[in-house]
Order: C-alpha cells, then sequence, then structure tokens
C-alpha cells in the first residue's frame, strides 16, 4: 500500500485519499444535489408563452392604429412589451397588489357580471306566458292611426276668400274625370301612403290632421285649412288608431320579455351571493338582502 | 347616392367628382334600394326636407359634464323624439315644435368620458390634483373650471390618466349603442359621431366628423392627435379606405379669427389641387349657423347686405377675447375665395354646401327655439339672468349695468336661438340622408322649419311654377342645391326659389338669392330680392321689396296680424350673367321680424328687455349655393 502510493504522483494521491474522506463524500452528494435543485427549479420557472394567435392580435392593433404592419423591429418591440406587462402582472399578483385596489377590482366585479350573463340562457317563454307579458305592456306598442290620402292645394297668401272660391270651384269639378289637376303646385308632397298622422299633424296642424280621420272614404272633400292654405282631401284608406296583436309585434315583445327576465336573472343572482357573504358595515353586521 | 343619380340624370352634375370617388365603393346598397319593397315609408322620388341636429353634447363632453350636465346620448335622442328631459339648472325641458326626424350626438372626443370617470369619488383621476374644486355646482366656480381644464388642454398639461383609452372606450362604445338603439329608419335617423376640437391658439378649427353606417372605427383620432385638420382627413381617409364613410363638418368659422378659410395650409405651405381635393373629399358641407354666432357673413364683409348682421359673434370661444380678423371666418367670403382660386390656381378648397346645428351642451337637439331658449351650456347661463337678457338681482330695470368680470354675459348675450339641419332625402334613413349631405342637398335654418326648393337650369318650361310636376321638372331639367351647372351657352340661368314657412312659426316676408362672382380677377357679391310678400312687387330703383309693414308688439311678442306668405315662390333669371364670369348662388328666405329669445326672457319677467341687444329677429332659411362654372 506504501509501495503502491510512492510510485503515484502527490496530486493524484491527494485525490485518492480525499476521495476516501466521508467528509468529501457529503461535499460532493450536497453539491449535486444543490445542482440538481437548480436545474429542477429552471424546469419548473413559470412560462409567458405568447401564441401566434395572441402575437397576430397584437400586430392587428398595432396596425389599426399606425394604419400600416409593424416592421420586424417594432414587432420584437410590440413582444416585448407583452412580455413585461405579463412578467409585471404575475409579480404584482405574487406580491399581492391586487388586493385592495379599486380598478382591479372593479374590472373583476365587471367581469363577473359578463359572465354571469353569458352563462344564463334567455328563457323562451309559453305561450301563455308570453301572452300575459303582453296583456301588461300592450300601452308600449300602441300604433298612431294611419291614412293614406291625396290632396289638393289652394294657396291663400293672395287672398283668403279667393282661395277657398277656388278651392269650392274645383271641389265641384273633381267629380269629371279630367278634374283631378285643379289645384296648385306644393311643396310637401301632394300624396301620402300609410302616413303616421302624427307626422301629418306635425307638418299641417291639428285642423288638417283631424279632417283625414273625419271625412268620408273615396271622394274629395274640403276645403280644409292648413297652415298654408286651403286643400282639397281624399282619403283612400285609413288604419285607426290601434294596439297590435301579439304576432304583429312577437319579436318586439319577445326582447321586452327577455330583457326583463334578465333583468330579474341579474338580481336574484346578486342577492344569491349576497346571501354567501356576512356584510360588515363600519363593524355594524348589516342585513341588506332585500 | 348612385341611385339618386340615376333617378334624376340631369342632376348629376350635382356632384363634384371627388365626392363621387369616394362613395362609389358601397354597391350593396344600391342593389338593395333597386327594389322598390325596399323603401321606407314616406319615401319620395322628389325628396322630402328633413329637419335635424348634428351638433350635440352629452356628459360625456369634458366641458358638458363641467357644467353640470348629466344627461346621456340616450336622453338627447329621447329629447330629439320629443319627449321631457331635465336641465342642470333643475327645471325641465322639452322641444315646442315636435320632433326632429334626424340627430347625431357629437361629444369632444378629447378626454371623452373622463370627467364623468373622474368625478366617481371611487377612481382614481379623483385624486389627481387638477380635479380639485372641477365639479361644482356654483356657476362661478363652474366657469373657473372650465377655464382650467381648456388651458390644461390647451398646453397639453391634462394628467395622461385623463386620456385613458379604457375611459374613451367606454363613452364611445355609449356613443355607438345609443345610436344604434334609437335608429329607427323611416322614423328616425340616428348618426355617430363626435367633435374634433382643435383649436390652435384657441382659433376655433373644430368640426363634427360623422359616419355613415355603424361601421366606425375604434376610437376617434382626436385634437390631442394633431390639431391640424389636414391630418384628421388624412385619418378619414384611412378609413374610407378600411369602409368606413365618413365626413366632416366645420362649425364655428366666426370664433376662429380667420383662420377657419386662411388661404395657405395650417402647417403653412401652399395649397395645390391635391390638399383642396382633399379637403373636399372629406368636408362637403359646413355649419353655417348654430347658438355660437351664425358665419353666413359680417357687416364689415358685406356692407350691402342689409340683413348681414344676424346673430353675429365677434369673440374667441369659451372666452371673452375680441376676434380681429372677419374674412376667413365667413362661409359668404371663403365661397368668394374659392372661386377665385378656381380662376387662378384650378382649384377650390372652399366649395362647400351649407347645414345648421344647434352645439347643444345639454343634450337637448333643436333647443333653438327662441320663444323656448335655455341656451346651451348647462348651469352656467340656464337662467335668464346669467344671460344678461334680465336685470342682475332681481331689478326692474336696467339704469344699473350689470356686472361682467370675466365676459360671459357679453358672450352669452350675444348667442342665437339658431341652427337647424335640413335635407332633401328620398326617406329618413342613414343611407338617404348621408347622401344628401354628400351632394350637399342640405339647407341651414334659424331655428323654425321651414322649407326651401333651389333648382338652376339655362330652359325651364314658360309654365313651371304652375305645373303639379314642378319638383320632377326641376330636377330632371336642372340641378338642385349643392349642385354644378352646366357651363352657359349663351343664355343666363334661371333659378327656382321656392319656400315654404314652418306652421309653428311666423310668415315669410322676402327671397333673396345671395350671388358671388370674379370679375377682372376681383370676388364680388351682391344680394338680389327676388320675391316679395303681400302682393308687393320689387322696387326697381332699389331692388328692394318694399317694406310689408310687419312689425312686432314689444309687450307680448305678437306680431302683426296677416303680414307675410306662407309660401313664395319665383323663377329669376340672373339680370346681370356674364358667361365668362365663374359664380355661385344661394337663396336665402327671411321671415317677418319675431321676437329674440332675449325679449321673450324679459316678457315672461316682466322687465324691459336689455337695451344693447337687438328687441327683434328675422328668422331666415339658407339653401346650399349651386356653382356656375364658365367653359375653358
Amino acid at each position: 500500500m506504501t509501495e503502491s502510493l510512492s510510485k503515484q504522483s502527490p496530486v493524484r494521491a491527494v485525490i485518492v485519499r480525499a476521495g476516501r474522506e466521508p467528509l468529501v463524500h457529503f461535499l460532493l452528494i450536497g453539491a449535486l444535489l444543490f445542482v440538481g435543485v437548480l436545474v429542477g427549479r429552471s424546469l419548473q420557472r413559470p412560462v409567458v408563452r405568447i401564441d401566434a394567435q395572441e402575437l397576430g392580435q397584437l400586430a392587428g392593433y398595432w396596425s389599426t392604429q399606425m394604419q400600416r404592419d409593424p416592421t420586424n423591429e417594432e414587432l420584437q418591440g410590440i413582444i416585448h412589451e407583452r412580455v413585461d406587462e405579463e412578467v409585471l402582472a404575475r409579480e404584482a399578483l405574487r406580491l399581492g397588489l391586487d388586493k385592495d385596489d379599486m380598478i382591479v377590482r372593479r374590472r373583476l366585479a365587471q367581469k363577473m357580471t359578463f359572465a354571469s350573463e353569458d352563462t344564463a340562457n334567455l328563457p323562451e317563454p309559453d305561450e301563455a306566458v308570453l301572452k300575459a307579458f303582453f296583456e301588461k305592456t300592450k300601452a308600449d306598442y300602441q300604433a298612431p292611426p294611419r291614412v293614406t290620402f291625396r290632396h289638393q292645394f289652394f294657396n291663400s297668401d293672395r287672398g283668403k276668400d279667393q282661395a277657398l272660391a277656388r278651392a269650392k270651384l274645383a271641389l265641384g269639378k273633381v267629380a269629371s274625370p279630367q278634374g283631378e289637376s285643379l289645384g296648385e303646385p306644393f311643396l310637401l308632397p301632394l300624396s301620402y301612403s300609410d302616413a303616421s298622422l302624427i307626422d301629418i299633424n306635425k307638418d299641417y296642424g291639428q285642423d288638417f290632421a283631424s279632417a283625414l280621420i273625419r271625412v268620408p272614404l273615396n271622394q274629395w272633400s274640403g276645403p280644409i285649412a292648413s297652415a298654408y292654405g286651403y286643400h282639397l282631401i281624399k282619403v283612400d284608406s285609413r288604419i285607426s288608431a290601434k294596439t297590435p296583436t301579439l304576432d304583429e309585434v312577437r319579436p318586439d315583445v319577445l326582447a321586452a320579455y327577455q330583457e326583463q327576465a334578465r333583468k330579474a336573472r341579474n338580481a336574484t343572482f346578486l342577492a344569491d351571493l349576497r346571501k354567501k357573504y356576512r356584510i360588515e358595515i363600519n363593524g355594524i353586521p348589516q342585513t341588506i338582502l332585500k | 347616392m348612385v341611385v339618386v343619380l340615376a333617378a334624376f340624370p340631369g342632376s348629376t352634375a350635382g356632384s363634384g367628382s371627388a365626392v363621387t370617388g369616394s362613395v362609389a365603393a358601397k354597391p350593396a346598397v344600391v342593389a338593395k334600394k333597386d327594389t322598390a319593397s325596399a323603401h321606407l315609408p314616406g319615401y319620395n322620388t322628389e325628396r322630402n326636407a328633413y329637419f335635424g341636429d348634428l351638433h350635440v353634447h352629452t356628459k360625456l363632453s369634458f366641458d358638458a359634464y363641467i357644467f353640470n350636465v348629466r344627461a346621456s346620448p340616450d336622453d338627447a335622442y329621447r329629447f330629439a323624439k320629443g319627449d321631457t328631459i331635465g336641465h342642470s339648472s333643475g327645471f325641465n325641458i322639452r322641444l315646442s315644435g315636435g320632433p326632429l326626424d334626424f340627430v347625431a350626438v357629437t361629444d369632444h372626443s378629447e378626454y371623452i368620458g373622463a370627467l364623468q370617470e373622474a368625478a366617481d369619488k371611487n377612481s382614481p383621476l379623483n385624486r389627481l390634483p387638477i380635479v380639485e374644486g372641477l365639479f361644482s355646482t356654483d356657476p362661478v366656480k363652474i366657469g373657473a373650471a372650465f377655464t382650467r381644464v381648456v388651458e390644461a388642454m390647451g398646453t397639453n398639461s391634462l394628467p395622461k390618466e385623463f386620456g385613458d383609452k379604457k375611459i374613451a372606450s367606454k363613452a364611445w362604445k355609449e356613443i355607438q349603442d345609443a345610436a344604434e338603439r334609437n335608429n329607427d329608419p323611416g322614423h328616425f335617423t340616428t348618426f355617430v359621431g363626435y367633435e374634433f376640437t382643435s383649436a390652435p391658439d384657441g382659433r376655433n378649427l373644430h368640426r363634427n366628423v360623422i359616419f355613415k353606417s355603424a361601421k366606425v372605427p375604434e376610437l376617434p383620432y382626436s385634437a390631442v392627435q394633431s390639431q391640424d385638420p389636414e391630418n384628421l382627413w388624412h385619418q378619414m381617409d384611412s378609413w374610407r379606405k378600411a369602409g368606413i364613410e365618413v365626413l366632416a363638418i366645420p362649425h364655428n368659422m366666426n370664433g376662429s379669427d380667420g383662420l377657419m378659410f386662411e388661404q395657405t395650409r395650417r402647417d403653412g405651405r401652399a395649397m395645390d389641387k391635391a390638399y383642396s381635393d382633399l379637403r373636399m373629399r372629406n368636408e362637403p358641407i359646413a355649419e353655417i349657423t348654430q347658438i355660437k354666432g351664425t358665419s353666413e357673413t359680417h357687416p364689415s364683409l358685406s356692407p350691402n347686405d342689409e340683413w348681414a348682421n344676424f346673430e353675429i359673434m365677434e369673440s374667441y370661444i369659451g372666452r371673452a377675447k375680441a376676434i380681429t380678423k372677419f374674412s376667413g371666418g365667413y362661409v359668404r367670403d371663403a365661397l368668394k375665395s374659392g372661386i377665385l382660386m378656381q380662376d387662378t390656381k384650378g382649384f377650390n378648397p372652399f366649395k362647400f354646401g351649407f347645414i345648421g346645428s344647434s352645439d347643444t351642451h345639454n343634450a337637448a337637439p333643436g333647443s333653438v327655439e327662441d320663444r323656448n331658449y335655455f341656451s346651451k351650456v348647462g348651469r352656467t347661463d340656464g337662467k335668464p339672468e346669467q344671460r344678461g337678457s334680465i336685470p342682475a338681482e332681481g331689478r326692474k330695470t336696467w339704469d344699473i349695468p350689470t356686472a361682467d368680470p370675466n365676459g360671459n354675459l357679453g358672450r352669452f348675450q350675444s348667442w342665437g336661438a339658431s341652427g337647424i339641419a335640413g335635407v332633401w332625402a328620398e326617406e329618413n334613413s342613414r343611407d338617404a340622408i348621408y347622401s344628401a349631405m354628400r351632394r350637399k342637398e342640405t339647407f341651414a335654418t334659424s331655428g323654425p322649419r321651414m322649407r326651401v326648393r333651389f333648382f338652376a337650369a339655362y330652359d325651364y318650361p314658360q309654365n313651371i311654377l304652375k305645373r303639379s310636376d314642378l319638383a320632377t321638372v326641376a330636377y330632371r331639367s336642372g340641378v338642385p342645391m349643392g349642385g354644378d351647372l352646366m357651363p352657359s351657352k349663351g343664355k343666363a340661368p334661371q333659378f327656382i326659389l321656392w319656400a315654404m314657412r314652418d306652421p309653428n312659426s311666423g310668415y315669410l316676408q322676402r327671397a333673396q338669392i345671395v350671388k358671388g362672382w370674379v370679375e377682372n380677377g376681383v370676388a364680388k357679391e351682391a344680394v338680389f330680392d327676388v320675391a316679395c310678400s303681400d302682393h308687393l312687387a320689387i322696387d326697381p330703383a332699389t331692388g328692394r321689396c318694399p317694406d310689408n309693414g310687419a312689425k312686432v308688439d314689444l309687450s307680448n311678442c305678437e306680431p302683426t296680424k296677416f303680414k307675410g306668405d306662407a309660401e313664395m315662390k319665383t323663377l329669376w333669371r340672373d339680370p346681370t350673367f356674364k358667361p365668362n364670369q365663374r359664380a355661385f348662388y344661394y337663396a336665402r328666405v327671411l321671415e317677418n321680424p319675431s321676437c329674440r329669445w332675449s325679449t321673450w326672457d324679459a316678457i315672461r319677467n316682466g322687465t324691459p328687455p336689455n337695451p344693447k341687444l337687438l328687441p327683434t329677429i328675422q328668422e331666415r332659411v339658407w339653401s346650399s349655393p349651386i356653382w356656375y362654372a364658365p367653359s375653358l
């Protein structure tokens, strides 16, 4: 053993001797463990992944704003910015910076509101329910009277009596086949198809509008005074003010029903949520579930 | 638009080539309209007059919010449809003239929605130093807050949190949603829009940006990005390329101190054809009258126009600094510069049509009724005393002058109840009304909803005014307002001017044609009376209608009975026409005199009208011009 030692170089001898030392074994194992943990940790480091879809989206935003595509360098910039944002955000979460932050809380609440609405499918009410709802809200769908009519105009700027006389004369003649163009040109339309009486009232005044409801159908009547002069009118058809049937306004009623149901659901959802919590304001327990 | 041209081949000259190019990108709409069944109720090939307001602010505008306005875009649309809403001074407001036909909410895009956010105690914006004292209900403090924010905007020193995109997006979405909800084709049309609020050194270059459809950019392009309107137009061009059709309407040129129609580009470079095309492609019409004054012309620019002194505002926008340069700030003057430039340089950057709108900051579209006036900046001018129409502190006379330390009273006094948008469109829809604006078939009124038709041709039939197909023939053989006459073959052009009163307003007194032309290298103007009311004939010596004797009883605002006409209609041939002189013509029709809003305020208060203010005005309507070009 001594002999063999003497044959070896002194350095080697030290290593060999050290290799037999328990302390060295201990240190080596420790170092290996340490490296192993380091490698393991590095493999476990949280990953920031930006996939192709998000990258395309980011570049898209950029292009919309700048009205051109980003260069390679600018794309690197966009990526950098996104990565920085991500790591900062995660670090902030790790440190609990999201706690007691108004904006974060609001955004979360907003997202939750959206999420709770999206998951709830809108109800498809059965016929009886929809009908009952319509009966209750009928007044919302009432349509004004509608008229289809023609009229002739007699300007009274050059004398009311003359205009009235011309209009009366014309009324006597309109029964004849060629008698229908005795009136004067008029800046507003001379014929209306299915016009709302509200619109007519606005443009011609109350007297004229109510005459359209009063006069007999399919014959020339008048003269009727308006804000402009005198008119002969011939009403072809009238639809009186009416509340439509459910079938006529079904999509609107359904939308209104669902809107109302959606609101009710949101309210219930919130009320239920509140029940899951005990609420204390200023140290005093509240019962605000109503 | 393409449909319209097909229906009226004679009117093709009515649209500049720059315009045609930009609209050609919508074949789908044309195909839809070709089927008769697609027409809405009230569809009329001869077109109907529709009345609206394309300049409306709500609480989402930074200034309106400071003025205590809390009404939303939805409230604005409700008001336009005839509903009652609340005013920030604590009373209810409602249109007395009935619902409007179309409206665009156009909030300031700069820091849109941010003041509402900042007022929220829970918002981090609320803790910024500038917010201190910003949301007072005291009119004096409101004024100070407004000035502070405007100054901060001017120096770009508003905290960057105010420009948070999330806040802007939320407001922009609210605007789009309200427009979508309230758009009701055939009855009520809404447009998505916003105001580009540029004012270099306080000189007003504001314009309203109006989108044709629900297809709009992610966010508005605002004056924070650039104060130079040319950059806005480039942005609009890019939007258009991306399928977003849009136009801009400049306003308050009267507050620009000559800047709106300056004869160079904003950056000082010379104008050229490309600039002119860019401008006209994006700004076919201009808002010539609104509450902050009328920008048709100024008495100093039109000394021979006895009616030039209508609701003139001679100060900067938002502060009491006096305007010193009127040329470049009024549209008649600009139209004249434009035709002169066309002659000397070969392009015309000022070839625009006319429209009016209110600029209400009370979310109250169409609130330009003299007898039902509450001005437009919320809690700062909602009461008569605040706008100088009644004596201060409950006094009964004007013996003691009212203090006006910051000049607000002076400005509010000079504002007018004026500004309604008129269009001639086939039906009440976004497509039809937008197309009317594109081809400049638009008109402006000082508030009443009077209608005016204006056509030109060389050979209308002799009896055209008596024909029941007047409008059909007028379109078929001529051009409507906003159009271009073909070169003359020697004959002078004839104009059909046809106007009808508003049943809820006064009677018409006279119809006029305003002409501008170029003579020996100088742009000139003249105002012709072309029709008189009450059987009166134009006096050949003066060229004017004689006085029709219409007056107003200032104790109750009652007009003289049986004066004026319901309708004015004439065929006029220009007696001064020279085929080699480039020219434009537009119609102006005046009502009999009636009480100005300040007089109504005084009567309701039982005090005499403010002696510094005109007690009466003559309400009026202006058509868009028709241009004449000599053959080359």
